[in-house]
């Protein structure tokens, strides 16, 4: 890899940034790797500027593989009531997204759900979405 | 930060606002999708501060349905019937991540579990086509010198955009977000800022990504032109019922719009209503458009704290940027062997 420091040209990309992610997920994650995951929480990170889930996922070998799940900006979360105690350790969760391009066990949470697939965050019928299936 | 600094009276007076505000934290309410009123282009004495300022204090959503440019098929129309603009609020607010599995637009969390779709913010009306006023509703075209100066910017980083942090955005690197400003422009979630004054300052909090800008309004002149910084050097003072601030000295790095160094904003904040303030701004950069161009969009007061964003404490997705791009390389050297 050729490192060329070329600080002052970050600059360009503000011009038209994705005003929706804090940085580039399509140069995080690889959508020919979907995963589905089933697990336990053993941590939320509410951090910013994204919220990471750690989660425990049982192997059919009986093993365990702990997983990073990634999330939006917590600020939001919290100007709707969520607290740290709104998904407590211990809670089983289903998680779909993509994993990470350099293989670790990292994914971002396209699609959270509790074991009874309710929606992780927004259970109740306010967000609005039509694709919310909390609804129905 | 130097107690003698001339900032420091007003830095430390936001900082003590912000903790004062850390204790309404448990009692976060649930806030579902709203739309203020629209405003009206009438004014108002605005309530006054101990020292007789009006009074723009408080915690505001810059949040928008409209965009900065106007749509090409709209033309010359520069504004909305009720009907109309009722109508495009409601389809854009209603608009939601649509992507297909396995592509690139679908690698993402999702939007509105997390609270960050536009419909789930409080939202301000307005009857205008676009933030930039006037008949042609969009930035000028840039002259060029500037074409050739983003260019060769471009080019110079194409290839290279995953080389190592210093070469991504600004936002990535938790330098500064672009809607901060000035001049201030919608974000795509937490747009929120918050406002605080005292004796001969003006201070503006934004929740993204985390920055003051200090505003001092005692009449002292601009930095030296040497001096260079990220938001430039922002000088206010008060126009009967308005707040006017003009910035220069910003940095050719902070590029707004692919702007220079020489980039001047003229901002104007009167209040409006309890609930809102009219901004404008007027951008003009000899270096980079033959004429300036002005934009306004009303701000709506929300129920506050400001959530803190401690972007860089957080920042996990620099590294992993990097490591994805490490693996990618290292792939395609595996490809060609």
């Amino acid at each position: 890899m050729r490192i060329k420091s070329l600080a002052a040209i970050a600059a360009l990309a503000m011009a038209s940034p994705s005003m929706w992610a804090h940085h580039s997920f399509a140069a995080e994650f690889d959508p020919n790797k979907p995963v589905k995951l089933k697990g336990t929480v053993t941590q939320m990170e509410w951090i910013n500027p994204h919220s990471w889930i750690h989660m425990d996922v049982k192997n059919p070998d009986g093993t365990v593989t702990s997983w990073m799940i990634e999330g939006g900006s917590p600020n939001a979360l919290l100007r709707r009531g969520f607290t740290k105690n709104s998904l407590p350790v211990g809670s089983e969760i289903v998680v779909e997204g993509y994993q990470a391009k350099d293989a670790s066990n990292r994914a971002n949470g396209r699609d959270l759900t509790f074991a009874d697939g309710t929606k992780l965050f927004l259970g109740s019928a306010n967000s609005g979405a039509p694709d919310d299936k909390s609804e129905k | 930060m130097n107690p003698r600094s001339p900032i420091c009276p007003m830095l430390c007076a936001a900082a003590v606002f912000t903790l004062a505000s850390a204790s309404a934290f448990a009692q976060a309410v649930p806030a579902a999708a709203k739309v203020a009123p629209a405003t009206t282009a009438t004014t108002r004495s605005a309530p006054r501060t101990a020292d007789g300022q009006p009074d723009l204090q408080g915690v505001w959503s810059t949040a928008s349905v409209t965009p900065l440019e106007r749509p090409k098929d709209l033309g010359a129309k520069e504004f909305f019937t009720k009907e109309e603009a009722e109508a495009y609020e409601k389809k854009t607010l209603a608009q939601h991540e649509v992507a297909t599995p396995g592509t690139y637009g679908d690698v993402h969390y999702s939007m509105a579990q997390f609270g960050l779709e536009k419909g789930q913010a409080t939202v301000a009306s307005t009857i205008r086509t676009s933030l930039i006023i006037g008949p042609e509703g969009r930035i000028p075209p840039m002259l060029p010198e500037a074409v050739q100066r983003n260019a060769a910017r471009a080019a110079a980083i194409k290839g290279h955009e995953f080389d190592g942090p210093e070469n991504r955005t600004l936002g990535e690197q938790c330098i500064m977000w672009p809607n901060e400003g000035p001049p201030i422009q919608p974000a795509g979630y937490n747009s929120n800022l918050q406002i605080v004054q005292g004796p001969g300052y003006v201070a503006i909090l934004q929740e993204m990504i985390h920055d003051v800008r200090i505003i001092p309004t005692d009449g002292s002149p601009h930095l030296a032109s040497n001096i260079r910084q990220w938001f430039g050097d922002s000088r206010g003072h008060w126009e009967g019922e308005t707040l006017v601030v003009d910035t220069t000295n910003f940095t050719a790095r902070t590029a707004f719009r692919g702007s220079s160094e020489n980039l001047h904003v003229v901002e104007r904040f009167t209040r409006q209503a309890d609930n809102s303030i009219l901004y404008q701004f007027t951008v003009e950069d000899p270096s980079t458009w033959a004429k300036s161009w002005s934009g306004e969009m009303p701000m709506t007061k929300i129920d506050g704290p400001l959530f803190e964003y401690a972007c860089h404490e957080g920042n996990y997705g620099m590294r992993n940027n990097l490591s994805g791009a490490r693996a990618e390389e290292k792939a395609a050297q595996s490809a060609g062997k």
